[in-house]
Order: structure tokens, then C-alpha cells, then sequence
């Protein structure tokens, strides 16, 4: 309880009394300079703009993938299934790093080729635009509106489609009528949170936008910290961010509510598969494209590039190792960073988790009051963007005299506080699978509070505990955001170092940096899953 | 060993669950080594009950004790698991990642039981539940029933003195259902362990019980041994709910020293009446359809009506009937298979006045729920 406040509601707090408190009193100045000068009000249209785009193209990208996954006889399922989950896990600077290799204006990879050796610098693409920050952006979010689009259509019945098609309906209009009206509050909701993702992505915009003078939000909120830092206007532009995030997500958490009728349809749903004859090999060509795009574009220029001496056309003549050696070995930065941001996603999953188990098991299972005031501020990060929670936290502990800044605790503190609703969501999904009967017949067996709980509960909610860490883990290794304002050299992270480095020109290495970066994801991953199997027999999906 | 004795138990819920399950002024003596059945549709304060004497819940007002020693009371109660109480759920609970003899050890352990006693123990209760050699399985290897029979031997290695079960066979198959039932029966024979057994169904009720209490909306209707409640219903609700019951509207035509005679549509019929029923009283008549027989329109015995038949369903060793005698009056009637009456046949339906009860009409306005 006391964790929470001190994690979010105080600093939460001295944001906004940083937004208005002037020299000499109240005052709104902060807020009226935030809307009416040209420079702030084009960031926010231009973070509005890349959101919409987003939001857009994820569901273009994601309804496809989730129908063909859910709803026809489209060979390699897995294979798409594969493509969302890597794309969701790849940390978004890196895509914008790797489309930076490839096409920036002189010296990206493809734009070079086609304009020196195709000879057609029409076809060329800079990457430095609105376009090239949306493209570099959607590869992460478009597997919002995906895996809810799935969950939805795996649990549309497939008797209330054959109930349409006996009174008469097509397919076409059975899609339409049934189907379809049935699955759009979960696109929405995906595409709305895929809206709210983007824009708080401080990393591609950063690297993509800047080069191009296109400023947003985030990237606004961060030059106000270049020396003298505007501590005031930041709070009130970190606000109006918040309001925008806040504003989808609401909007959001009401179309997911509308769901819920999808749902009741409860066990034994039998989803009606189509059969597209021929037409799936094309839905199959664009699910390949997808994966072309969003992950061996990318990978595959990141791994050129890191194992090239010096990038260009010919790299292939030059291979070598040395980039790795230099960010694994040599350099004393990154090898701090690399550990730094181990330590920090294990404390901050480990702490999330522990921290969602208990408000998960005091709102479930217990009648406290004040558990539902637990359960919402638990959810109130979800609508602050890091750069946000990071201003906030900054304000905060710059005001007490404990010297926080600049440590690693802080850095702690932000990304636990940022990440507290994922282990919430994911202690409480687990706990509602576990009966309360089970505990209770522990209870009346003889055993104590804490026996039940060593023996019965937390077997149980082992695997969504697991779950809930490595979904706090994966974001937390590679955080940019939040980590990009609280850092100093002692406390540098992974995702700082990558941008530096990137920033300094260091191309090579930062993309040795980068797949280090990944490998890290990937071996915390299949580590998880190693231990989240758990015994034979042992699953939960049995329970009553 | 241990008796329950509940008095003026009440708990009310607040909230979306308000209403549900409420429990109303309940007192309850539940004698030692007795079965002793809760009986009442759903939400009728059944469940609430047990889980108030298995010290899950607290009540809002009276009490529980268990052999003289206050376990429950508003103050405070004493937890579960201290109650030395068995309890079996209606879904099992049944610890999906434990093994069949982790389940049923768990007890012994808490109660730090030696390892080979221990082990002794539930192989005793293995073969008793018939479970033997399915030790080493997980429960999501298991059938339903076998589940449940885990459940009963888990709770019951520990010895408790009481046993609460909630709807144990309500997830089973009928087959299976009927077979649980007897072996339940000789289970508590056996065990000499009172047995406290929550249920909406009204024929396991009488086929298990010492006792049954009948629950409505929260208050306890009737409480007796299920010949009594069965053949003798104390008001309306337990009639209605003991079965398939024709309820008539009546009047007392005569009435002296707790009998007399009453009038439904053209039946005259003299029954037992309560104690201060007089003349021009209006009453409810509960007649089972099974009291009623139905004959062909030829001869004309003592307390025959003539009657038109409705509806007819065959039902195997019965068929059952929808009648209208003269009057107006509808009557369910069942007779066996042998003879066939068609829809719309006239037929004479004569009526066991014996097996008949009358209740005050007032009955009808069933207690309000607070």
C-alpha cells in the first residue's frame, strides 16, 4: 500500500504541482505557453498524426494476420504466431536503427544501392519523415490489435455464425452482421492501445524524428531538459501527454467492457474455420511480407552491419567480430550498461510481481478496505508514458533531500513504478483461475495463512507469476523512455548506451549492442518458459 | 462425538450479492452421527449455512457450537483450521498439482502425522474410496467421480468429527450420481462421523438423510426426518418443493379436533386440518399426483369425480396426466402404463384423502426476504 503511494501517487502528484506552481504563486503561464506556441503545438499534432497513422496501419496489419490465424485453414499458423511474438518483443529502437542502416538518405544500405547501382534514385525512401517514423513504429504495435483480434475471434462461437447462415445470411453478410460487430470492440481496443504505445515511444522518435526536425512530444519533453532545464513547461507538456494516453485508454477500457458478451460464450467454443482454397497462399505471401518487414529487414540488417568493419555496399568483404568484442569487452561503458540493465529488469520484474501478487490476492480474496483504491492506482502508470513517469519521479526526489538522482535506485523506482500494472494484471488473471475452495479446503484441512499459501496458492499462480516477471523483464531490459532522463554515467543502461553510441556515430557497434540487446530477451524468455512448465499434470487450465 | 447445535443464526450479505444467499434467524440442533441434510433451491441460505459451520464465513448474529464449545459467534469465530471439520466442495477442490496421494496426505502432514503412518492412513483410505494403485496420478487424469471420491478421502483421512458437503454429486453424470450416493450412505455408516450434506435435489435429500432441513429464502421451513417431510409438509414451500404436488385452492366445509372436510371444485375430500381451522376457512390442498387414481367412466365409488383428460405423457413405467375435473379445476395425475386413457377421453379420478395435507391459504404469501 505505502510502496504504492510512494511509487506513483506522490510522484504523480508533484508533477502536476510542478506544472503550476510559478516563482511567486499559481499560475498557468506553463500551460498557456504549452498550447499556443507553435513549437509545442506542432509536437503534439505531429504525436497525434504518428498515433492516428499507427493505429490505422496496425489494424491493417493485425485484423489480417489475427483472421487468417483464427478463422481459416491458413498453412504455417505458427509461423505468423512467431512473427507477432518476435515483432512484440524487439525493442523499438532497434527497428528504428536498423531502418536508419538501411535508408537513411545517403548512406542507408537499400537507398544507395537503388541510386548508385539500379540507377534509380526515384525508388529511393528517406527514412527521416512522418512515413519512415510510422513504418519504424508499427513493427512493435501492430501485435496489440493481433493478439486481441485472436483472443476475440477464437471465441466467437461458431453457432452464432451457423445461426445466421440457417436463417439465410451469406458469409459475406454473416461477417458483416455477426461476426464482425462481435470482434470490433477488441480491434478498437487494440488499435487504441497500439495509439497509446506509439506515441510514448521516445526511442524512434528520437532517432528517426529528430534527423528530420519532426519534434513530438516526447522528444519536446526531453530537449526542455538541455541546460536550463524548464522543469515547469516539461511537467505541463508531460500532462497533456498524460491526458491523451489517459483519454484512449479510458476510451479503451470501454470498448473492452462491451466484450464481455463474447466471452460468456465460456468453455467448449468451436471457432468455424474457413477454407480459402487458393486464396490462402496469398494471405500466406502477405503474412511472409509482414515478416519481411517487421523482422528480417531489420535483423538481418542489424547483423550485417554488426559484423562489418566499416558499412557500405561491400560489406561483406569486410566481416569481423570486433564489434561484439569492442561493446562485450573493451569499452567500460557498455559493459556497465549491459550489467546495470540486467540488474534493474530482474529487481523491477521480481518486485512487480511480488508487489501484483499481494494487491492482486488483497483485491480477490479479502475484504480490506481501500482494496479497490489499490487496484486502480496499480493501473495508473498504464497511462503515463515513460518520459512522463520520469519527469514526475525526477521532480520528486529532487525536491527530498535523499540524493537519488542519478543512481541506479531511481532508475529502480521508475521502472518498477512503470511496469506495477503488468504484475498486477498478470498475479490477478492468475489468482481468478485458482478457485477460492482450493484454498479453503487447505484451511479446514488444518493448515495455516501462510502453509495455504507456500502449498496451494502459489504453486498455482507459479506460471502466471512467471509470466507477469517476464512481461515486466522484456520491456524493462531494453527501457529508453524513462531511463533517457534519470541516467548518469555510473547508472547508464542498455538502451542508453545503444542511443548514445548511435548518437556518436558508432553504426557498427550499436548494432553489435542492439542483438545483444535481443539475445537478452530471448535467453530471459526461454529461461521463463523453462521454469513456468512446471510439473506433469501440474497446469491450471483444469480448475473449475 | 460431536453434535452442532446453531441457534438464531443470521448472515446477510451486502452488496451485488445481497439477497443471495441470505440466512434468517436459523437454529438447527444437529444430533451426533446423524446425516443431516440442508435442502432448498438454489440461493435459498443452504451453502451460507455450511460455510458458516465450516468457519469460513462470520456470522452477523447467534451462534454455533460444537459440543458445547462456542465456535462461532459475531465476536469473532474460531478459523477452519481449527475446527477439526472435514469439507468436501462442489467442484472438488481438488489440488491440480499434487498427486492423487499428495492430495489426501496434505492433512496428516499439517497435523505432522509420521511418514509411515501417514502413508499407512491413505492407503487405508484408498481402498476404502476404491482408489487403490491410483496414488502416483495427477486429478487431471481422472474421471469425475474419481476426482470426487479424492476429495472425500482427503477430507476424511483426518478423522474429522464433522463432515460438510456441498453438493458433492451435483457435478456427476446420473449413473455415477446414484452410485457416489450409496456409497456415501455406507461411508458414514461406517465412519461413525456426523454428516452435514447441502443439496438441491429433493430425492437425494430423502435417500441419504437421518434428518432434512428444508431452507427457503433464508429461513428454515421444516425440519424432520425425511419420512416426515416427504408425506407430511409443514406449509406450501416444502410441498412444492418435495415434488410434484397439485396445490388446490380449498374451503372448510366442517372441521372439529384437527380434521374435517374440505371442498376443491366438485371434490369433497376429508383430511387432516390444522388445530385452528373452522368452517368457511380457505385452505391449500397438496395432493401428489401418485394419491390419485384414474379410472374409466363406468361406476361411481365414494369421492369419485368425473374428469376430461388434458394432456398425456408416457413416461415409461408411468404415465402421467393433465386432468380437468368439474369445476374447472386442473389435476396432475400419475398411474402406471397398464391401462391408456387418450387426450380428451372422459375419464373418473378418485383421490387417497390419507396422503392429502391442508395448509392456512395465508401460506401462500411466502415470508419476505430482509
Amino acid at each position: 500500500m505505502l510502496a504504492l503511494v510512494v511509487l506513483i501517487v506522490l510522484p504523480l502528484l508533484s508533477l502536476l504541482w510542478g506544472s503550476i506552481a510559478g516563482e511567486g504563486g499559481l499560475t498557468f503561464s506553463y500551460f498557456v505557453r504549452a498550447v499556443s506556441s507553435r513549437l509545442y503545438v506542432q509536437a503534439l499534432v505531429n504525436s497525434l498524426v504518428l498515433g492516428a497513422w499507427v493505429a490505422l496501419l496496425s489494424i491493417a496489419i493485425g485484423v489480417p494476420l489475427a483472421w487468417a490465424v483464427a478463422r481459416t485453414n491458413l498453412p504455417a499458423k505458427g509461423f505468423v504466431r512467431l512473427t507477432a511474438s518476435l515483432a512484440y518483443i524487439s525493442p523499438p529502437f532497434l527497428i528504428a536503427i536498423a531502418y536508419v542502416n538501411l535508408f537513411s538518405p545517403n548512406a542507408g544500405l537499400i537507398n544507395s544501392f537503388l541510386r548508385d547501382v539500379v540507377g534509380a534514385p526515384g525508388l529511393t525512401f528517406n527514412v527521416f519523415s512522418m512515413a519512415g517514423l510510422v513504418l519504424v513504429t508499427v513493427p512493435h504495435t501492430f501485435p496489440f490489435v493481433y493478439l486481441l483480434a485472436v483472443s476475440a475471434l477464437s471465441s466467437v462461437d461458431a453457432s452464432f455464425e451457423e445461426s445466421a447462415q440457417i436463417l439465410g445470411a451469406g458469409k459475406l453478410r454473416t461477417a458483416l452482421a455477426i461476426t464482425g460487430p462481435l470482434v470490433a470492440p477488441s480491434i478498437l481496443s487494440g488499435a487504441l492501445i497500439a495509439f497509446v504505445n506509439a506515441i510514448a515511444l521516445f526511442g524512434s522518435q528520437a532517432i528517426v524524428g529528430l534527423p528530420a526536425r519532426l519534434f513530438t512530444l516526447p522528444t519536446r519533453i526531453y530537449a526542455l531538459f538541455d541546460f536550463p532545464p524548464q522543469y515547469g513547461l516539461a511537467s505541463a507538456l508531460s500532462l497533456i501527454l498524460v491526458a491523451i494516453t489517459v483519454a484512449a485508454l479510458y476510451l479503451q477500457r470501454a470498448y473492452l467492457a462491451r466484450r464481455s458478451y463474447v466471452t460468456l460464450a465460456g468453455k467448449g467454443v468451436r471457432p468455424q474455420l474457413i477454407d480459402l482454397g487458393g486464396w490462402r497462399w496469398l494471405l500466406l505471401g502477405f503474412c511472409v511480407a509482414v515478416f519481411g518487414i517487421a523482422i528480417l529487414l531489420p535483423y538481418g540488417a542489424l547483423i550485417a552491419v554488426s559484423l562489418s568493419k566499416s558499412w557500405g555496399l561491400a560489406f561483406w568483404q569486410n566481416l569481423t567480430l570486433a564489434n561484439f568484442r569492442f561493446v562485450l569487452v573493451d569499452y567500460d561503458v557498455t559493459r556497465r550498461a549491459i550489467l546495470n540493465s540486467l540488474v534493474l529488469a530482474i529487481l523491477a520484474a521480481s518486485l512487480a510481481a511480488l508487489i501484483g501478487a499481494l494487491v492482486g490476492w488483497i483485491d480477490l480474496r479479502t475484504r480490506m478496505p481501500g482494496r479497490r483504491f489499490l487496484d486502480y492506482v496499480s493501473l495508473v502508470p498504464l497511462g503515463l508514458p515513460g518520459i512522463v513517469m520520469a519527469v514526475a519521479l525526477l521532480q520528486f526526489w529532487l525536491k527530498l533531500p535523499v540524493p537519488l538522482y542519478g543512481t541506479l535506485a531511481i532508475l529502480l523506482l521508475a521502472y518498477t513504478a512503470r511496469y506495477i500494472p503488468l504484475g498486477v494484471r498478470a498475479a490477478n488473471s492468475a489468482l481468478r483461475q485458482v478457485d477460492p475452495s482450493l484454498e479453503e479446503s487447505a484451511r479446514i484441512l488444518g493448515a495455516s495463512w501462510g502453509y495455504t499459501w507456500r502449498e496451494v496458492t502459489l504453486p498455482l499462480i507459479r506460471p502466471g507469476l512467471i509470466a507477469g516477471w517476464i512481461l515486466v523483464f522484456v520491456p524493462a531490459i531494453q527501457e529508453l523512455s524513462a531511463s533517457i532522463l534519470l541516467f548518469s554515467s555510473k547508472s547508464i543502461t542498455l538502451a542508453v548506451a545503444v542511443y548514445n553510441l548511435y548518437e556518436n556515430g558508432y553504426i557498427e557497434p550499436v548494432a553489435a549492442l542492439a542483438l545483444v540487446n535481443t539475445a537478452i530477451i530471448g535467453a530471459a524468455i526461454w529461461l521463463a518458459r523453462r521454469l513456468g512448465a512446471g510439473r506433469a499434470g501440474g497446469g491450471t487450465g483444469a480448475l473449475a | 462425538m460431536a453434535g452442532i447445535r446453531i441457534e438464531h443464526l443470521s448472515k446477510r450479505y451486502t452488496g451485488t450479492e445481497a439477497a443471495q444467499g441470505a440466512l434468517i434467524d436459523l437454529s438447527l440442533d444437529i444430533p451426533d452421527n446423524e446425516f443431516v441434510t440442508l435442502l432448498g433451491p438454489s440461493g435459498c441460505g443452504k451453502t451460507t449455512t455450511l460455510r458458516l459451520i465450516a468457519g469460513y464465513l462470520v456470522p452477523d448474529a447467534g451462534s454455533i457450537r460444537v459440543r458445547d464449545r462456542l465456535l462461532s459467534a459475531p465476536e469473532g469465530v474460531v478459523p477452519p483450521e481449527e475446527r477439526n471439520m472435514g469439507m468436501v466442495f462442489q467442484n472438488y477442490a481438488v489440488w491440480p498439482h499434487k498427486t492423487v496421494f499428495e492430495n489426501i496426505v496434505f492433512g496428516l502432514r499439517v497435523r505432522k502425522v509420521a511418514a509411515r503412518e501417514a502413508r499407512e492412513r491413505v492407503e487405508r483410505m484408498l481402498d476404502l474410496v476404491h482408489l487403490s494403485g491410483l496414488e502416483s496420478r495427477f486429478p487431471n487424469e481422472l474421471s469425475g467421480g474419481q476426482q470426487q471420491r479424492v476429495a472425500l478421502a482427503r477430507s476424511l483421512v483426518v478423522e474429522p468429527e464433522i463432515l460438510l458437503l456441498d453438493e458433492p454429486l451435483s457435478n456427476l453424470d446420473a449413473k455415477l450420481r446414484e452410485r457416489m450416493r450409496i456409497e456415501l450412505k455406507a461411508l458414514q455408516r461406517r465412519t461413525h462421523i456426523t454428516f452435514v450434506y447441502v443439496t438441491h435435489d429433493q430425492g437425494e435429500a430423502l435417500a441419504l438423510s437421518d434428518r432434512i432441513a428444508v431452507l427457503s429464502k433464508g429461513r428454515l421451513q421444516q425440519y424432520g426426518t425425511p419420512r416426515e417431510v416427504y408425506a407430511r409438509p409443514a406449509n406450501r414451500v416444502v410441498a412444492d418443493f418435495m415434488g410434484l404436488v397439485n396445490l388446490l385452492p380449498a374451503t372448510v366445509l366442517e372441521a372439529h379436533g384437527g380434521a374435517g372436510v374440505v371442498a376443491a371444485g366438485a371434490l369433497r375430500l376429508r383430511v387432516g386440518l390444522p388445530t385452528e381451522a373452522s368452517a368457511r376457512d380457505r385452505v391449500d390442498l397438496a395432493i401428489r399426483p401418485e394419491s390419485i387414481r384414474i379410472s374409466a367412466p363406468n361406476g361411481a365409488a365414494e369421492g369419485v369425480v368425473s374428469a376430461r383428460v388434458e394432456e398425456r405423457s408416457y413416461l415409461g413405467n408411468l404415465s402421467e396426466y393433465h386432468v380437468v375435473i368439474d369445476g374447472g379445476l386442473r389435476l396432475r395425475v400419475q398411474a402406471p402404463s397398464l391401462a391408456d386413457f387418450p387426450v380428451g377421453s372422459a375419464v373418473r379420478i378418485a383421490v387417497d384423502a390419507e396422503q392429502c395435507t391442508a395448509f392456512p391459504a395465508s401460506a401462500r404469501a411466502e415470508p419476505p426476504v430482509e
